[in-house]
């Protein structure tokens, strides 16, 4: 309690300390913005971010291990983004944290976060846009959206990474139709997600294939999870979304070791489907958001550790898994503040009590809007799903400052 | 009986509803006063319309594309006719004698038309160093003081260039969080900020704020006054032209 009454006091002295620095005539200062290049045919943009935090897990008694007590960097990341005359764009986004941390200990820290966030093409010069590389999936509005533009220092759960990938390697395909209501992905892909760079293709030679459609009113949405607009007609987006593999393994192969995550999902010997749909409101700041993301595994193996030792007349070939988050904000300008509650609910699998809820809070003092922020979120697991996931901590708050440039 | 980390929890949770009741418990809203539109269309055939300017001798306006597309319209937006070249990312256009300006905000250029025949004069090189697609949303010629002033977009930086858009001044307009458009008319200097959905009724010499209003449109982007002095915006995500009425009578 000492560090976190230390860290209340050096927190309203910063806030202080940086309304003296970015006062209300300094707060679109040009150093909270990307540096542009332009030469006759090609403009090119570098932009990143910094960001880190302290944080304090308090844990169950019984526990010692103090090493989430203290502070961590979030980010230090460095994104190219580039656009040529004749349509092209390209982008390079590498998180400098992650690239050391796989490198000093052999990518087995976060194998899922492998460094790279983007490294990709596309063309914009058709009404059907064409992206070939490696980004971000057009699947799950939570996933899409950058988290570093809300009170959260971290994803919901559900869609943070652990259940499916959030970027992989492919062709992706998107047009708007409609007046722009009706927004269209498609595209394939690796499947390996983001252990693309670790392992590239798997053995069985086939794709990730994802489609989502959206319904945005009256118009184009962006994915930003917050009303910063502070709009003052209703606007919505609605949104439908799939992907389905099936990497059945030739005998004798097996998928890289990290490739299926924490919880064995991201990735698996055998068809995977996983389906949902998000929906975001926005007016007058306020923005209310819910995403349900389901799963139906139907493992190849019927001994698969999935199927957690349970015969097929159990199990019936599959394993669901999935949930919902929902989650409402307030923006206001006028205070410069955010304030974010969040819910989650999940089970990794339908064959154990694997049920988990989080509640998450979040507030953020803007001193330059997102580009220069302080940021305080607290979470407590509300269900905890003591088989699959036992937790040593039953909260956990974190308080940090970010750069966006 | 709780126990000691339940206890924590409870404290830490009445902390955070205590200060946002603080928080909003200090927040005094503004009587701000809200401009409405009287009608508005779908303008069918230019993707993402993002700015519009009002040409006095042909009675025609002249509508940008995010699309890099550079149209003339009548007064219900239908096309007249389109320009040959295209750019890559037009957001701001501005009419003067026989030419049309436009700002290519990507690669930091301005495209000078022909009005008669829509055909490309010249491309000038203008200096913005911030993000990508946060450049120049604007482009105006100040008669107040004979030069052409682009805004971009965020930061909001008011640049002025003399007809060969070589650069005179720049300042800081430390309002508003974007600028989107900017139209001067009739001594004075407007300016949209689409993030606040709010304009800004300026001097037009040293661009300080004499009034400002609320605005009922969603990502406003472009703006221009019409041969009565009413007020038509452009919204790019919405593809529509909105039809104002003329402005209140502004405040000294």
């Amino acid at each position: 309690m000492k560090k976190l009454l230390f860290l209340a006091i050096a927190t309203i002295a910063i806030t202080n300390l940086c309304n003296a620095q970015f006062s209300e005539f300094q707060r679109s200062d040009s150093s909270t913005s990307g540096f542009t290049f332009s030469s006759e045919n090609n403009t090119m943009q570098i932009g990143g971010r910094v960001s880190g935090y302290y944080e304090n897990r308090f844990l169950k008694t019984g526990y010692t291990n103090l090493s989430h007590n203290g502070w961590a960097v979030k980010d230090a990341d460095l994104d190219l983004l580039g656009k040529t005359n004749n349509h092209f764009v390209y982008e390079f986004h590498i998180s400098l944290v992650d690239i050391i941390a796989a490198a000093a200990t052999q990518n087995t820290a976060n194998p899922a976060n492998p460094g790279f966030k983007a490294a990709y093409i596309s063309y914009e010069g058709w009404k059907v846009h064409v992206k070939f590389g490696y980004d971000k999936l057009p699947f799950s509005q939570g996933s899409i959206s950058d988290v570093y533009a809300t009170p959260m220092w971290s994803h919901a759960n559900l869609y943070g990474g652990d259940l499916f990938s959030r970027r992989d390697f492919g062709l992706t395909f998107n047009t708007r139709l409609l007046h722009n209501h009706i927004n269209l992905y498609g595209g394939a892909y690796s499947g390996m997600g983001e252990n693309f760079y670790e392992y590239g293709n798997d053995a069985s030679g086939t794709f990730e294939y994802i489609g989502r459609i959206e319904y945005c009113f009256p118009g184009k949405m962006k994915y930003h999870p917050l009303d910063e607009e502070n709009t003052q007609k209703p606007t919505f987006r609605i949104a439908a979304n799939i992907r389905y593999e099936d990497k059945t393994q030739p005998t004798g192969q097996t998928i890289g070791v990290d490739a299926p995550g924490a919880y064995g999902l991201r990735i698996i010997n055998g068809k995977r489907m996983v389906y949902g749909g998000d929906f975001i409101a926005k007016y007058k700041g306020f923005s209310y958001l819910f995403e349900t993301d389901l799963m139906k595994l139907t493992p190849a193996n019927a001994t698969d550790p999935l199927f957690e030792g349970t015969s097929n007349a159990v199990n019936g070939g599959y394993i669901k898994a999935g949930g919902f988050v929902t989650g409402l904000n307030y923006n206001s300008d006028k205070l410069r503040s955010t304030f974010s509650v969040n819910y989650e609910d999940f089970k990794t699998d339908d064959l154990t009590v694997s049920e988990q809820s989080w509640l998450y809070f979040g507030y953020a003092y803007k001193v330059s809007g997102y580009n220069s922020v302080l940021k305080a979120e607290y979470y407590i697991p509300t269900k905890e799903a003591t088989l699959t996931n036992p937790l040593k901590y039953s909260g956990q708050i974190r308080i940090g400052y970010q750069i966006v440039f | 009986m709780y126990s000691k980390f339940k206890i924590h929890h409870i404290y830490l949770l009445q902390i955070f509803l205590v200060f946002i009741v603080v928080i909003l418990l200090s927040f005094k809203p503004n009587k701000e006063q809200i401009l409405k539109y009287n009608s508005n269309v779908y303008l069918k055939n230019i993707p993402e319309p993002s700015d519009i300017v009002y040409d006095s001798q042909s009675n025609h306006f002249y509508i940008v594309s995010d699309h890099g597309k550079l149209f003339e319209c009548a007064n219900d937006g239908k096309i007249i006719r389109k320009a040959q070249k295209e750019g890559l990312d037009f957001e701001g256009v501005e009419v003067k004698d026989s030419f049309i300006y436009v700002s290519d905000e990507t690669p930091r250029k301005v495209y000078q038309y022909r009005k008669s025949d829509l055909s490309l004069v010249k491309i000038f090189s203008v200096k913005c160093g911030g993000a990508l697609n946060k450049a120049y949303e604007s482009i105006t010629y100040n008669y107040t003081k004979n030069c052409f002033v682009m805004i971009s977009q965020q930061p909001a930086i008011i640049v002025e260039y003399d007809e060969q858009f070589n650069e005179i001044s720049r300042k800081k307009f430390n309002i508003g969080r974007d600028i989107s458009a900017a139209r001067w008319y009739n001594g004075k200097f407007y300016i949209i900020s689409s993030k606040d959905a709010c304009l800004y009724v300026c001097e037009a010499t040293k661009y300080d704020v004499q009034q400002y209003y609320k605005i009922n449109v969603i990502n406003a982007e472009g703006l221009a006054f019409d041969a009565n002095g009413k007020m038509l915006i452009t919204s790019d995500d919405l593809q529509r032209l909105y039809f104002f009425n003329q402005l209140p009578n502004i405040k000294q």
